[in-house]
């Protein structure tokens, strides 16, 4: 275990650093101040070089880092990846909670150490604590276990630090080396916009942000958010009708959650509790992510009915674990019409096309699709709505447009009566038009040669019928099928 | 003179706000004044002409009746598919005897993306269709619910007013009293279709209409 204490910087004792802001023996003011004083801020890095020079397999490094910046969130509330190895959290407001910087210290080990070691990494790390998240990370990234209170302290501190450590392109270290500048002090010796104007103003930036005179950023880690919450139901419930008031609570509370993130969802888990131990599960999947009460509220309804219970309900539980970037529609200015998006009006109806599939299934909500085949049964599809077409779709091409199609089609081909030389589906049939001749492909695995004509019969039905060239494996029979109707 | 004398007072009592007229009160006031038409234009003349909304009803039920599948009732729908599909509406099949065939209809000039077709189960569909025509967002539902009674299409057609959808249903039985507000009988003929209006709320003509084959707009 490393358990060297840190080099306070200037020899100050860290607790006294931060009492001996107000220098003991100036005349306090009699009124009681109205300010609360803010805590100065401090900020701890890390620095873990064992995580990217032991690069993990696919991608589970950065499963990693969340992992541990997760857990950092137990010592801090501001928690920053400072991707690809060093950490970054604020712990000047939580200082005098965990009492003092070392009890800190002690715990970060504490933590840091059994996921170090279930990865099989070296326990190893390093750390700096002080008043900039910049000049902490640079300490950090140097390897020198540092601790300053005070911003007025950063620059000795940090005039140490030699510029090989820095985070900078080869060619600008390559720069400084041949400048005879080895250490950050070399620096501060020049005058400022010297250093600017030969080294960069990127440069100079990070300079002045380690030293707190520019502000510096930082962006907060904020883990996946999870939804679960459970209700209790006060007697156990068998009626479904009853159970809906929980049912509405649940869903008011996922709403606020939702709505306090600007987040919706997809994919909603409701579980219900029985008496005997058992669990009913139902999921509800959304076509596109919402947030809606109302939308949401009709659509746990709607599956609860289509749920047998099989026990009492005594609780419930509504669990997200998935969600999606909130967005809203645009809507056009009055008057303007706005550009066209594809299935634009196919997003009004999406919330009545989720309620049909939660009850009646998915199978049951269709769209039809066109493809450029040859082969009536293949130019028309039908798919559950909402699923990838593999091919491109493509409008029927020309050859489709003068050559009638009938508005249904048969799933399978009829065979046709035959008596005495006529053909007969109700009644006898009378030829209107024809042959047009549809073949397809030698090659392709449904190999038709069909004659195909338009009739009609004295009901008055106008049919697609085909006469079979030759005996194809679906048809062991030459002969006239019914193919599709004219409605 | 005896006759002027007579239309005058015909028309004073005509103009009479307390004279009920049947054929007329179907109408806003202001279509009679303004002569537009609340219909959805069939893309049949002459059968806009019988109808007394110049067209299908809006945010109504309308019943076809044919004796058999096939015979042409697919036809009468087309123009108004075209009609509301290329206005960016949609419009849901229910429970069809088969699945329409996409070229055919993408011939007709109806785009196919905002066909969708519903296949529930037989004791879903009534469900189905009221959860469809309550919903503002879908323009048109045709449906072939199969057996009905008149308390359902009277429940249809009220669905039908609260999500102002047009509803088209497509039966073999000719229910007497229901509540739709258009009832059409269908028959094919060599020639033509052949149409009779049994039912047309705020008209009381009968009218036999033949629309020849291929006849549309």
């Amino acid at each position: 275990m490393n358990s060297k204490p840190f080099q306070s910087s200037l020899a100050l004792h860290p607790l006294r650093a931060v009492r001996t802001d107000k220098p003991r023996g100036s005349v306090r003011s009699l009124t009681p101040s109205t300010k609360a004083r803010r805590p100065t801020p401090l900020w701890y890095a890390l620095w873990l070089p064992q995580l990217s020079q032991q690069p993990a397999i696919d991608g589970s490094q950065q499963v990693r880092l969340e992992q541990i910046a997760a857990s950092l969130g137990s010592l801090s509330a501001t928690v920053s990846i400072e991707a690809p190895d060093s950490f970054l959290f604020e712990v000047g407001s939580t200082l005098r909670y965990f009492g003092g910087i070392e009890k800190i210290r002690t715990r970060l080990h504490a933590l840091l150490e059994p996921l170090l070691h279930s990865w099989t990494l070296p326990r190893h790390f390093h750390e700096a604590v002080s008043p900039t998240p910049a000049a902490s990370l640079l300490l950090a990234r140097a390897a020198c276990n540092l601790l300053v209170y005070r911003k007025d302290n950063l620059r000795a501190a940090l005039g140490r630090l030699p510029l090989h450590t820095l985070s900078l392109p080869e060619r600008k270290k390559r720069q400084f080396h041949n400048s005879g500048l080895y250490i950050l002090r070399d620096i501060w010796r020049l005058p400022s916009h010297a250093v600017a104007q030969r080294f960069g103003h990127a440069f100079t930036k990070q300079l002045e942000q380690s030293l707190g005179h520019v502000a510096n950023p930082v962006q907060a880690y904020h883990g996946a958010p999870t939804f679960c919450s459970d209700l209790e139901c006060t007697y156990a419930i068998e009626n479904k009708q009853a159970l809906l008031p929980g049912v509405e609570t649940l869903l008011e509370r996922l709403c606020l959650f939702l709505h306090k993130r600007e987040l919706a969802t997809m994919h909603l888990h409701m579980a219900l509790v029985h008496e005997q131990q058992g669990r009913t599960e139902v999921e509800i999947m959304l076509r596109q992510p919402s947030r809606s009460y109302g939308h949401l509220q009709l659509l746990l309804e709607t599956r609860l009915n289509a749920v047998a219970l099989p026990a009492p309900v005594i609780a419930m539980q509504l669990r997200v674990t998935q969600f999606a970037p909130f967005s809203s529609h645009n809507a056009t200015l009055s008057g303007v019409p706005g550009p066209q998006e594809p299935n634009a009006d196919l997003n009004d109806l999406l919330p009545l096309l989720e309620q049909l599939q939660a009850r009646l299934g998915n199978r049951a909500v269709r769209s039809i699709h066109c493809q450029d085949e040859h082969c009536p049964e293949q130019a028309g599809l039908d798919r559950p709505f909402g699923e990838r077409m593999p091919k491109v779709i493509v409008a029927p091409s020309g050859a489709h447009e003068d050559a009638e199609r009938p508005c249904w089609l048969l799933a399978k081909p009829i065979p046709l009566r035959q008596e005495a030389g006529r053909l007969f589906y109700y009644s006898s049939l009378r030829l209107l038009s024809g042959p047009e001749r549809i073949e397809t492909h030698w090659w392709s695995p449904q190999e038709i040669q069909r004659d195909y004509y338009v009739a009609r019969n004295r009901q008055g039905m106008r049919l697609w019928i085909f006469h079979e060239r030759q005996a194809s494996s679906q048809h062991q029979a030459r002969g006239w099928f019914l193919h599709g109707i004219f409605a | 003179m005896p006759t002027l004398d007579l239309n005058q007072r015909l028309r004073s009592l005509l103009d009479s706000p307390n004279l009920w007229r049947g054929s007329e009160h179907y109408l806003a006031a202001t279509t009679k004044t303004s002569g537009h038409f609340p219909g959805l234009p069939t893309g049949f003349a002459a059968l806009d002409a019988s109808l007394p909304w110049r067209g299908w009803p809006a945010n109504a039920l309308v019943e076809i009746i044919t004796p058999l599948w096939g015979t042409g009732e697919l036809q009468l729908v087309l123009p108004l598919l075209r009609r509301i599909s290329m206005a960016g509406k949609s419009a849901l099949w229910f429970s069809p005897p088969c699945i329409p065939y996409a070229p055919a209809l993408a011939s007709a000039g109806v785009d196919i993306a905002r066909m969708i077709i519903v296949t529930p189960p037989a004791t879903e569909v009534l469900w189905g269709i009221e959860k469809a025509l309550q919903d503002k967002a879908c323009a048109v539902v045709l449906a072939w619910p199969g057996h009905l009674s008149g308390k359902h299409i009277r429940r249809l057609q009220l669905a039908a007013l609260t999500g102002q959808t047009l509803g088209i249903l497509f039966h073999h039985r000719n229910i007497r009293h229901s509540a739709s507000v258009l009832r059409l009988h269908a028959q094919a003929e060599e020639d033509a279709m052949a149409l009779t209006v049994l039912k047309a709320r705020g008209s009381y003509r009968h009218d036999r209409i033949r629309l020849p084959w291929n006849c549309h707009e």
